[in-house]
């Protein structure tokens, strides 16, 4: 296979989503159809290369700046991942977008995005992967700008977020390369022995987890589901930027740096990766919007991923890479569904559902399997991968078990009132929706659905088949595998520890005890967890977290405020002071210069003589 | 003895002319100053064996190109009295210097050491006439030379030929 | 073939002069050919084959072409062909039209010259070709100003002429010879003398005379500010740097033995020139005279790096040598970029000059909307010159600036950087007081200016911005634009 092939994968969708783009007016029409057909190759090109490695390296700027990609199991897979839901939601957004005025828009900045996504899955050079990171960064800002009018206030929210994360992963970037002394990713093996190395492996984390979602950077996802439109959710936050973030913080904790329990950026990712599920999944439990409700918990789920790669032994690490896939796929399946209802009904507001299990049975069900596989209930995917990580996690500390635990149950407990809520129970009262004239999504959006909610159940029955072909290849290679010999075998099959699968289950009673308790004394699905957004002390601060006194953009918004105005004041100062004598002396300077040109004959011809005499002399003493 | 008499003449009288040509204010004295500077200059290189220089020196060098500038210069700006007689009073200063900066630079070569004394190239062989030397060696100076008259040329046409704006 | 580019502007000349007078409408349009035709012809003649007809026999120049002077004669032939253009856009009657594409077939023809010879004398006397026609070109309107300009040009042409006669007589002496070739072997042999010195820092004090380098500068900003546009476009474009900057750089290259003494006084004659431009421009109020000492801090890059390759060449240490020939190829290269860009700003000016009555910037404001396609070029040739990328002059003085590091030069390189900053300042201060802000109600009829300035404007323009974005790829050719033995 020649290596240029490798330049397909990031060309054939840019070219198609910069055609689309070109769309405009009537033309719109054809852009869905274009996205499905570039999506579709985009998806042969991801299964040509599954599989297969190549390596490119093209000459690009000089002085050392390279063009340089490389194909291996790993990239190979996330390549393949992303096509598939490039294709799905494509698939799902011809009958979505249909209509709309800015779907060529949408379309083009989505193939774009898979065009920055494979280049920055592919790239080995950190340069090149800054520069498909950053044009990630800008197709995301325009995907939300383009929602409901004022998106682009979210947009600017999460490009400030991002970017102020990525300028983080710039630093640690420039401070992996200087110590490395290679920009080549392959090349750069660092032991996290040293406070330099540890700065940039801890910098360069950032960049992941805030791509991933994870918190503190999250706080854009939620206005950005109530503001982008749907499948935009489905499509980035959900899938494709988990895939990447957490790709890369696999990437730089397995093969940039050596990632050992020793180090302490261990504890601090399991910290960082507990608390952002317990945060995260604390207000997606008191929300009364399905896409807000599911925008938390797409930030819960992260929180997952980076506990299982931060424990640092072998089961926590494929358990959160399996995790990263499982998302993936429950998680686009569960906003595709949000979409479904919000095409059927027109309102996500879970006040004005209810009830529409028996109108969208389709829908419902694979909500059901998809919901399941999200609280980790046994035999689907994503009860497989949790229990590795709670492997992982317990063979730690029991603490952040414990907090992993908790968060299922909080998980469940929210879909449980997710799924009453808006499927069961009687159609609300006082409702604009019209229920009589509900009808199921059609088939091109249910497709991608069933397609999702099947793959969970696949991947969960089967579990041996994306844990040996897909995730144990990416982890073969790295310093763990050489040490755990005969990896492969361990991860997939049913949990060994029958003592963890037994805690799953009982934590499973316990939500559903939960939240039958909590409907009965409600009367309702949507009021089944009042109880603890109610309750004494809790209330306040859920409260609080209404009015984003907990948001660090808004926290950091008011202290920009203030600094920025301090800091004004200082620059008058500097102002007065430097510049002002700066461009006074330049200028003083310059009018000096003129003055001297008089106009003179025999002073310019005097200025020559004497130059020429300076250099005569110069060099006849030299 | 008579030799050396002659050249250093010849070298005075190139020097006077050159001044006076600078000097003077009228422009018709002027360029007849710069035709004598450079005819005492031919003469000098042709007693120095290089009547090729002499002839370039004659072609050229004959205040035509200058004079022109000069003239145009003329035409532009007459000097009045007034001005006439300021000129006068600079142009005794700046004379004043020449000697002290002549003195100056003899000085610094004095100083610096510089060996004046070395052996001179072998002259072009007994056959090496202006034709066969112009020809055969300094083909492209030539045409050079060629295009510097055209421009001079051109030069008179464009910038004294047609009324004056 | 190369005698081609010496003689083919004469017989035009001959044939434009012919009666019946008729001919001579077709004068201007014919030079124009020309310079195009020697464009195209340079960029071609890697792949000609070697034609050598009666014309080579009958004729013995001793003609010799190296990288930088292919790409000069490419220099000509671009500027030659815009300031025709400009030229025919402002000169109005067939009589002056004529005129001036005589005058310019004879610069053509001078440079032309001065770029093949490979004898210093007769190098002199190609110069001296240009000069004449220059002196002539400057004053052609005579109007008292140029005339002014062209005799200061004159005046200071003539120290040259001491300068480098003088120089050019004692190294005759040594030599025998004024071949390049016999020049190196006995400067080389003798670099030690100090008569040798002495004739070497004339010559090349002469050349700085004629490159308008400071403090040898100062005719520059009064001609290239009087002459008439057409002639400020060539002389900005290519006049000075073929008389000046290329006569020094192929010194460097083929003559001059390298010498870290003569080096050290370039690069500080190139940094003063550099700071002095840059300073002086920032004050000017006249566009023109604001470009003209914007070119002397340019050039002073060029010599800079020049006086870098000389200081570099003899040492023992391959990575200065290697820095050093970095220096010359940037050199080279910003000598293009700056004919290029420097010569669309003066087409500009000229532009606005024709349309708006005036140069004066205190007098201008907010041309922009009323002349579209100047505005844009003239900010895309200020960006140019300032070096923001990834246009042409970025790259020229980018490989000048790591070339500076790389010979242990930190505190030059960083110079060139303020400088680059103090360029930005100052032409930009000059976009907005021309092109942007509020329109002067007496400039609120002004439109675009001429096909023939437009034309000019996009020429220049799509060059340097595809200089520019190419950049990448010359390099990896092995290139056109920089000499071969160059190891990056």
């Amino acid at each position: 296979m020649s290596p240029n092939l490798l330049l397909l994968a990031i060309l054939v969708p840019a070219a198609a989503g910069v055609l689309a783009l070109l769309m405009r007016g009537r033309a719109g029409a054809v852009s869905g159809p274009w996205a499905l057909l570039a999506t579709a190759a985009n998806l042969g090109l991801g299964i040509f290369l599954f599989d297969k490695q190549a390596d490119l390296n093209l000459p690009w700027a000089g002085f050392g700046l390279q063009f340089v990609l490389r194909l291996y199991q790993f990239s190979g897979f996330i390549v393949l991942a992303t096509a598939c839901f490039g294709l799905l939601v494509a698939l799902y957004s011809i009958r979505f977008m249909a209509g709309r005025a800015n779907r060529n828009q949408f379309y083009g900045w989505m193939l774009l995005s898979l065009a920055m996504v494979n280049g920055a899955v592919l790239a080995n050079h950190l340069v090149v992967l800054l520069f498909f990171w950053e044009g990630l960064l800008g197709t995301l800002f325009a995907m939300i700008a383009i929602g409901r009018p004022g998106a682009w206030r979210t947009a600017t929210k999460a490009f400030i977020i991002i970017g102020i994360s990525d300028v983080c992963m710039m630093l640690g970037m420039a401070l992996a390369g200087w110590q490395a002394h290679t920009l080549i990713i392959s090349d750069i093996h660092l032991p996290l022995t040293t406070s330099v190395c540890t700065a940039a492996f801890v910098l360069l984390m950032i960049g992941a987890i805030s791509k991933g979602g994870s918190m503190p950077f999250h706080s854009w996802i939620p206005d950005a589901a109530v503001d982008a439109p749907l499948p935009f959710m489905a499509f980035l936050p959900a899938s494709l930027e988990k895939l990447l973030g957490i790709y890369w913080l696999a990437r730089i904790s397995l093969d940039l740096f050596e990632l050992t329990p020793d180090a302490w950026v261990s504890p601090l990712m399991m910290i960082v990766g507990a608390a952002t599920i317990l945060l995260a999944v604390s207000m997606a439990l008191v929300q009364k919007d399905y896409k807000r409700l599911l925008a938390y918990h797409a930030i819960s789920q992260v929180g997952y991923m980076v506990l299982g790669i931060g424990t640092a032994v072998p089961l926590g690490i494929v358990g959160g890479l399996f995790h990263m896939l499982n998302n993936a796929i429950y998680k686009s399946g569960l906003f595709l569904t949000g979409g479904a209802v919000e095409h059927a009904t027109g309102t996500t507001d879970l006040k004005q559902l209810g009830g529409l299990g028996r109108r969208m049975p389709v829908t419902f069900a694979c909500f059901f399997i998809l919901a399941a596989s999200i609280s980790g209930v046994p035999w689907t995917n994503g009860f497989f991968s949790k229990e590795l990580i709670y492997d992982g996690a317990l063979a730690r500390h029991w603490i952040f078990y414990a907090a992993a635990l908790l968060g299922s149950v909080l998980t469940a407990a929210s879909f449980l009132k997710l799924g009453h809520a808006a499927y069961l129970g009687k159609p609300a009262e006082n409702s604009d929706v019209k229920f009589d004239q509900v009808r199921e999504a059609p088939p091109s959006m249910l497709l991608p659905i069933v397609i999702l909610a099947a793959a969970c159940l696949v991947f969960g029955l089967g579990n041996a088949l994306p844990i040996d072909h897909l995730i144990a290849p990416a982890f073969a290679g790295t310093h763990f595998a050489a040490a755990e010999h005969g990896a492969a075998e361990h991860f997939a099959g049913w949990p060994e520890s029958s003592m963890l699968v037994l805690m799953t289950c009982l934590a499973l009673a316990a939500a559903i005890i939960n939240h039958l308790l909590g409907a009965k004394r409600a009367g309702s699905g949507l009021g089944a967890v009042d109880h603890i957004h109610h309750a004494p002390g809790l209330a306040q601060i859920y409260d609080a977290a209404g009015k984003r006194y907990f948001d660090p953009y808004d926290i950091g918004m008011a202290l920009a405020k203030v600094a920025s105005r301090i800091l004004w004041l200082i620059d008058r100062l500097i102002d007065g002071v430097v510049a002002g004598l700066t461009s006074g002396t330049a200028r003083g300077a310059g009018y000096a210069v003129s003055a001297a040109h008089t106009g003179s004959y025999a002073l310019y011809v005097v200025w020559s003589i004497l130059g020429a005499a300076a250099v005569a002399a110069y060099m006849l003493m030299h | 003895m008579s030799a050396n008499v002659l050249d250093i003449a010849l070298t005075v009288l190139l020097v006077a002319a050159a001044v006076w040509t600078v000097s003077t204010a009228r422009m018709l004295r002027s360029v007849i100053g710069l035709a004598a500077t450079s005819a005492l200059l031919t003469a000098i290189l042709f007693r120095l064996d290089s009547p090729l220089a002499a002839v370039f020196e004659l072609s050229v060098c004959a205040g035509l190109i200058p004079a022109i500038l000069v003239s145009a210069v003329g035409l532009t700006a007459r000097m009045d009295d007034d001005a006439l007689a300021r000129r006068k009073r600079a142009k005794l200063k700046v004379f004043a210097l020449l000697p002290v900066i002549l003195a100056a630079a003899a000085w610094a070569l004095v100083r610096l050491n510089v060996p004046l004394d070395f052996a001179l190239p072998a002259a072009q062989g007994p056959g090496a006439t202006v034709q066969t030397t112009l020809w055969n060696l300094r083909q492209a100076d030539l045409v050079g030379q060629i295009a510097v008259l055209l421009a001079a040329a051109f030069g008179v046409v464009v910038l004294l030929k047609g009324k004056s704006q | 073939m190369l005698d081609l580019f010496i003689l083919a502007p004469l017989a035009c000349l001959i044939l434009i002069n012919l009666p019946p007078v008729g001919s001579r409408r077709l004068a201007l349009p014919l030079a124009m050919v020309l310079a195009g035709v020697q464009a195209i012809a340079v960029l071609c003649l890697p792949y000609m084959p070697r034609l050598d007809g009666p014309l080579t026999s009958f004729f013995n120049f001793g003609l010799q072409i190296t990288p930088l002077g292919r790409m000069l004669l490419l220099a000509v032939g671009l500027v030659a062909f815009v300031s025709l253009l400009v030229g025919q856009a402002s000169l109005g009657q067939d009589r002056r039209l004529w005129q001036f594409a005589s005058m310019m077939l004879l610069a053509i023809t001078g440079m032309n010259g001065a770029v093949l010879v490979s004898d210093l004398f007769s190098l002199y006397v190609f110069m001296e070709v240009l000069a004449v026609c220059s002196f002539i070109l400057i004053a052609f309107n005579r109007d008292p100003l140029a005339l002014e300009g062209a005799f200061k040009y004159v005046i200071l042409s003539a120290v040259a002429s001491v300068l480098m006669l003088g120089s050019l007589s004692l190294m005759l002496l040594v030599a025998g010879s004024t071949g390049f070739a016999a020049l190196k072997a006995a400067l080389a042999a003798g670099s030690a003398s100090p008569l040798l010195k002495l004739a070497m820092a004339g010559f090349v004090c002469g050349l700085f005379i004629k490159g308008g380098l400071a403090p040898f500068h100062a005719w520059l900003p009064g001609a290239y500010s009087s002459a008439p546009a057409a002639v400020s476009v060539l002389l900005a474009g290519v006049g000075t740097k073929v008389s000046g900057l290329y006569a020094l750089l192929r010194l460097a290259m083929d003559v001059l033995p390298p010498s870290a003494a003569l080096g050290q006084a370039v690069m500080v004659v190139g940094a003063f020139s550099m700071v002095v431009g840059a300073v002086a421009a920032l004050v000017q109020k006249d566009i023109k005279r604001l470009l003209a000492y914007s070119s002397i801090s340019q050039m002073g890059y060029v010599v800079l790096a020049a006086g870098c390759f000389l200081a570099d060449a003899g040492s023992a240490d391959w990575r200065l040598v290697a820095a050093g020939e970095l220096a010359m190829a940037g050199a080279i290269f910003h000598l293009f970029n700056h004919s290029v860009f420097k010569s669309l700003l003066f087409v500009n000016s000229a532009a606005v000059e024709r349309q708006a009555g005036t140069t004066d910037m205190q007098l201008l404001g907010g041309l922009g909307s009323r002349m579209p396609v100047t505005g844009a070029t003239s900010v895309i040739a200020a960006l140019s010159t300032a070096g923001v990328p990834p246009l042409a002059g970025f790259w020229s003085k980018l490989v000048i600036i790591l070339a500076l590091w790389q010979s242990g030069m930190q505190a030059y390189a960083l110079l060139a950087v303020a400088v680059s900053v103090a360029t930005l300042g100052y032409l930009l201060l000059m976009q907005r007081r021309v092109f942007f802000g509020r329109t002067a109600p007496n400039l609120q009829g002004v439109r675009e200016g001429s096909e023939g300035y437009v034309v000019a404007e996009l020429i220049l323009a799509t060059v340097t911005v595809l200089v520019g974005l190419a950049f990448p790829l010359l390099m990896h050719l092995g290139s056109f634009l920089l000499p071969a033995n160059l190891n990056l």
